[in-house]
């Protein structure tokens, strides 16, 4: 999933350029929705069984808007599901053969293969509801631990609405082995497979690992059969074809789709249709149409085809044309709900991410012609929403890059990318092999290689899957528990009955807050809540891993991971090399704020009681102004480089870290590691969590991810990034960190949004600046970084909110003014040169 | 002013001898406006100068100064309870401060809960403002950037100025001197030495005028220039001097001021000044005034047109001084 995207105005709205007719018709029609003859929605299959469903709910436990639709959509898939004609052995075989098998007739024989208006790659219906191939018992047993009373949807609905958060083992967000399908083709895939069932010892053949490699075999074989498919259309279309330029290519086409991706490409362009159809039919095999699957580092492995064919017949604007045409089909993805939603289906939450330069070996940076031609493609195709790229960066990133992202980013408001920072990723990733005791896996020699899915999820490739959306907690929650003892400070009341839930303890019992002499009572009681929380979410997380690896296997997947071969085992029941599941914490700034908050207003100043302060919660600050606005104005925060309060912050990071590193998911022996990804739960979880201790009402946003809480960032943003360095990990200056001097206690990575004036990179003196300011942030800041260059309505909203936004500078010459603390004239005035200038 | 207010309230600064103290306003990070690369601009309080259109009327005065911020106010009439010589009053328009009876004690800032009540003004130890400067020390080093020293008018306090330059400067960090030139040549020479760039300001070249428009007449600036310029040239060739001058309608913001200031800088800063800064007027410092309850004279004047300054700049780079080092920066009108 990745970070949603307000609505850009439209006076803000980038144009794209240099798009040959071919290109621009193919984005146009792209963008013409609904009205498209053609499109990728889903289309749901059956068995004909009358138990049979297509919709897996548990991919969407953790999109809670979604809730109140799962038994609409389930029906709905089941209606208009197709009856596919099913082999004479089908309820012979295992569950994963089944699937294999389905999956494939329904992507070789039932769905058609079409080649659109001058497009240079194949590969165009793949969203799928298809059958989830139970038989009757698989079927009773699914539904009963999925709906039954103590079925995981009600117990995840529970843990929702007493804000704790939301978990789900989800799909997508994986970086599959697609360098090894480029580079050696499916083949090398099958032989290897074979190589694994032919060594089974014949009880083991017949039994569960057997079954998994027959279906992975049968899986290994649907690249090439559509791929033959695909071969014939075009053969066809170029026999009809009269313009003779088109009829090369469509030759040329049903050439190459004879070859890859069976066979190792040997050009560019099959490096890329290779890939994209291996690609394309992950999100068949999973139902799940892109969310996080990403393709790692395209820029590095494709990079030795674009090097030969470029020295060979191929122009470089035409690998241009070939990536552009790629990058069409990617956001084909959002066509799955085509017909639902106010924006055609297109939102921002899919993030099939690229991954472009960042370090190689020694600290050697690997930018190549690639990664330009690829931000060419960016910048010319901009806006389009796939793939999202994600940038690393570096100490020894070359200037040349940063100029060239500088320059994207001041043509457009917010950067068309995300930015990755190596040094503190590398650190992560080096503290998780430490942890989990992989280091044969992620060690000095190969940790260069990471690349993050969905946003900014750190992950290895090809081998790697950590559930980086799976689990997401609000750390809030613990803060409450401490304030009441383990009860919840207003008790539920359901929407639909009305009922108010009687008050009961769920946490532990530590004691009554208001007997709390000293800080540190408080804070002991905050950690077991902590400790509570991270338990039952961990708990909770198993069932929906166990109903996954039981009922839902993905034997094509497996296929494009190493380690599911090695261990005859599904990637869904734990088969990939880096068997992981990510804890993404939410809320982290609120937290730090209301626990300093605590500490400053009840033990530190005694400003008011812990039973003012409880009540003051309980009224959502009603009646108690002052008190809130003592709590949010005097009391330390999060963000401001105050090394007191961030050491705070950092207590707060290293006991839930540590804290989720001892757990592992008991059906898949997932080992559960960290990371602050928050999604948008931040803003939906503002209405149900109570009011905080920091002075935030009932209603309002939390913080997102590893940000400071929005308008507490007083001290400017050097001040913000040095605060997310300190708390991330900091650095050891002995060069003792996780990795060289740098430390990160989130191996996943961390989400950092950030908001500028575009007056900031106006000219080029500035624009030198903010690289600097980039360089600095390899240095002293998190993981990730996303940029915004205010707009107009991000003014606005300023003047509506003021207090969310009083680190927002308004920078002239000589003079620099905090944008809400001048006067409204004067606001519209600045709103409307801001619109003006765009 | 018995009231001394610290960056950090709660540790009270050590002041010793080697460790003077000063009267800042204001900490500005990431400053990308004085000077080259990322800096960290202090804001002193005070300044000999009382130019017509000043653009930080906060730091004019030399004490601390209350101001109410109405856009934080809650409303709670903490402030009223707290103050001892009944000097705030609550009216249609807001707080209302008796500014003949207020001492500027900052009781009331300290006690509102909205941080509305604000005390512009504090004393500060050069140890506690190091800690905070040597915070962006990795942004400073990657950018080329440092600390700058801006007011209100650094040289009213030369000597915790110079103490705290030369502590920057054992620590590594570039310098700069942001000055009205209205000093006395002694505490220029006493600062001089621990500053890498001194940004000069030129405002107007007739003497009357800049009588007119400041308080003082420029013979003092023109002597501290040639002062700063003689000292680069004999002693310190490595320093950067900057020339700025601010862009005011109907006063600076002349085609004969700009020529006769052009013509100055090239005849006699040659080869020593690296850039003439052209800063247009900016009026968004209105409510600043409003709030100090003094009131401005150019409270209605709109910003300059982009052909206003783009004409003016164009005399500077004909006057004689060399083009490449004329920049012309600032806002303009919209309807432009």
């Amino acid at each position: 999933m990745t970070t949603a995207t307000p609505e850009r105005p439209k006076f803000t709205i980038k144009e794209p350029k240099n798009l040959s007719p071919r290109i621009k018709w193919l984005r146009d029609y792209y963008f013409q929705g609904v009205k498209r003859r053609w499109n990728n929605e889903f289309t749901a299959w059956t068995t004909g069984t009358p138990w049979d469903f297509q919709y897996q709910e548990g991919q969407y436990y953790i999109v809670p808007e979604t809730y109140t639709f799962f038994s609409t959509f389930t029906g709905a898939f089941k209606q208009t599901a197709r009856r596919v004609k099913l082999h004479p052995d089908f309820w012979k075989w295992s569950l994963p053969e089944r699937h294999a098998w389905f999956v494939k007739e329904v992507m070789v024989n039932y769905l058609p293969h079409e080649i659109l208006p001058g497009d240079l790659i194949a590969g165009a219906r793949f969203n799928l509801q298809a059958s989830t191939c139970l038989n009757k018992k698989e079927a009773k047993q699914y539904r009963k631990m999925v709906y039954g009373k103590h079925g995981a949807r009600a117990a995840i609905l529970w843990f929702h609405n007493h804000g704790y958060g939301n978990v789900g083992a989800t799909s997508g967000h994986i970086i599959p082995d697609y360098a090894r399908v480029i580079e050696k083709g499916w083949k090398d895939i099958y032989a290897d497979i074979s190589e694994h069932y032919e060594a089974l010892p014949p009880g083991e053949k017949k039994g569960k690992k057997g079954a998994q490699l027959r279906a992975m075999l049968t899986a290994a074989t649907m690249a090439k059969e559509v791929a033959t498919k695909y071969s014939q259309v075009c053969a066809d279309l170029a026999a009809r074809e009269s313009d003779t330029a088109r009829k090369d290519e469509l030759l040329q086409m049903a050439k190459m789709l004879n070859r890859v991706p069976w066979e190792p490409a040997t050009t560019f362009w099959e490096g890329v249709q290779s890939l994209w159809l291996t690609h394309m039919l992950v999100m068949s095999d999973e139902s799940y149409p892109g969310p996080g699957l990403s393709f790692g580092r395209i820029d590095q492995y494709l990079y030795p085809l674009w090097q030969k064919s470029i020295g060979e017949e191929m122009s470089r604007e035409f690998g241009k044309e070939i990536l552009k045409c790629f990058w069409i089909h990617a956001n084909t993805a959002y066509d799955a709900m085509i017909r639902t939603g106010g924006n055609q289906g297109i939102t921002s939450g899919f993030g099939q991410v690229v991954t472009l330069s960042g370090m190689g070996p020694d600290g050697k940076d690997m930018t190549n012609d690639l990664t330009y031609a690829i931000l060419e493609v960016i910048d010319e195709m901009t806006p389009i929403l796939e793939p999202k790229p994600n940038i690393r960066l570096h100490r020894n990133t070359p200037d040349q890059l940063y100029d060239r992202i500088i320059d994207m980013i001041s043509s457009s408001q917010g950067a068309p990318f995300l930015l990755n920072f190596d040094e503190r990723s590398i650190a992560g990733m080096m503290l998780e092999a430490k942890k989990a005791g992989v280091e044969h896996l992620i060690n000095e020699n190969n940790v260069y290689d990471y690349a993050p899915v969905g946003c900014l999820e750190n992950t290895m490739c090809g081998n790697d899957r950590s559930g980086t959306v799976d689990i997401n907690l609000n750390l809030l929650k613990a803060v409450e528990l401490a304030l009441t003892g383990g009860y919840d400070l207003i008790p539920y009341t359901d929407p639909m009955t009305g009922k108010t839930e009687p008050p009961k303890r769920y946490g532990p019992n530590t004691g009554n807050a208001q007997d709390f002499k000293t800080w540190e009572e408080f804070w002991n009681a905050y950690v077991r809540q902590t400790k509570y929380i991270i338990e039952r979410i961990a708990r909770l997380y198993e069932r929906t891993d166990e109903i996954r690896a039981r009922f839902l296997p993905t034997p094509y997947l497996s296929c494009l991971v190493r380690g599911c071969a090695e261990k005859g085992k599904d990637i869904n029941e734990g088969g990939a090399e880096l068997n992981f599941t990510t804890l993404e914490a939410v809320t982290y700034a609120t937290t730090v704020d209301s626990l300093l908050a605590v500490k400053y207003l009840v033990f530190d100043k005694k400003v008011c009681t812990m039973k003012e302060l409880i009540d003051a919660l309980k009224a959502n600050w009603v009646g108690h102004e002052v008190l809130q606005a003592r709590a949010a104005n005097k009391a330390p925060k999060y963000g401001r480089d105050d090394d007191t309060a961030d050491e705070l912050g950092k207590k707060v990071m290293e006991l839930w870290t540590e804290e989720t590193w001892k757990y592992r998911s008991r059906p898949t022996g997932k080992q559960f590691r960290p990371g602050m990804l928050s999604w948008n739960y931040w803003i939906s979880d503002g209405y149900i969590l109570p009011a905080s201790p920091d002075g935030r009402p009932k209603g309002k946003f939390l913080s997102n991810a590893i940000c400071p809480s929005n308008g507490a960032d007083i001290n400017g943003p050097t001040a913000n990034v040095n605060s997310v360095g300190k708390v991330i990990g900091g650095k050891d200056p002995g060069g003792n960190g996780h990795w060289q001097e740098y430390c990160n206690l989130l191996p996943n990575g961390a989400s950092h949004t950030m908001t500028f004036n575009p007056s900031l990179i106006r000219d080029p003196e500035h624009k030198n600046k903010f690289k600097s300011f980039l360089r600095s942030y390899v240095e002293n800041g998190g993981s990730c970084l996303q940029i915004n260059m205010v707009n107009a309505d991000i003014l606005r909203d300023a003047q509506k909110h003021p207090e969310d936004y009083r680190h927002l500078l308004v920078r002239v010459t000589g003079y620099n003014a905090y944008f809400t603390a001048i006067g409204r004239e004067l606001q519209n005035e600045i709103i409307a040169r801001e619109s003006h200038q765009i | 002013m018995s009231h001394v207010k610290t960056i950090t309230k709660d540790t009270s600064p050590i002041q010793t001898q080697q460790a003077p103290s000063g009267m800042i306003v204001h900490l500005q990070r990431f400053s990308t406006e004085d000077g080259p690369g990322i800096r960290t601009t202090v804001f002193f309080k005070g300044c000999p100068l009382r130019c017509l259109w000043c653009h930080n009327p906060e730091s004019i005065a030399t004490g601390p100064q209350i101001q109410w911020l109405e856009n934080k106010c809650i409303g709670c009439g903490t402030c009223i309870k707290t103050c001892q010589l009944g000097c705030l009053t609550k009216s249609e328009q807001g707080i209302v401060i008796d500014r003949k009876v207020c001492t500027n004690c900052g009781d009331c800032a300290e006690t509102c809960p909205a941080n509305a009540m604000e005390l512009l003004g504090k004393r500060v130890s050069v140890d506690e403002l190091l800690d905070e400067l040597t915070k962006d020390q990795t942004y400073y080093e990657k950018s080329g950037g440092g600390v700058t020293l801006s007011g209100g008018e650094p040289m009213m306090q030369p000597d915790f100025a110079a103490a705290l330059l030369s502590r920057l400067k054992e620590k590594g960090i570039n310098t700069a001197l942001d000055t009205c030139g209205v000093c006395s040549t002694k505490a220029l020479e006493e600062v001089l030495p621990h500053t890498d760039i001194v940004l000069f300001d030129l405002k107007e070249a007739d003497p009357e005028k800049h009588y007119n428009f400041t308080g003082h007449d420029n013979q003092k600036v023109f002597d501290n220039l040639f002062h700063v310029r003689d000292y680069i040239l004999n002693q310190a060739p490595q320093k950067m001097l900057w020339i700025r001058t601010p862009l005011i309608p109907e006063a600076t913001a002349t085609s004969e001021n700009i020529l006769s200031l052009g013509m100055f800088i090239a005849n006699n800063l040659k080869g020593v000044v690296q850039r003439w800064e052209l800063c247009a007027f900016n009026n968004l410092c209105r409510d600043k005034y409003r709030r100090l309850g003094i009131a401005w004279q150019y409270d209605n004047t709109p910003l300059m047109t982009r052909a206003a300054i783009q004409e003016l700049e164009q005399c500077a780079k004909l006057s004689g001084v060399d083009p490449r080092i004329v920049i012309a920066t600032g806002a303009t009108r919209i309807t432009d």
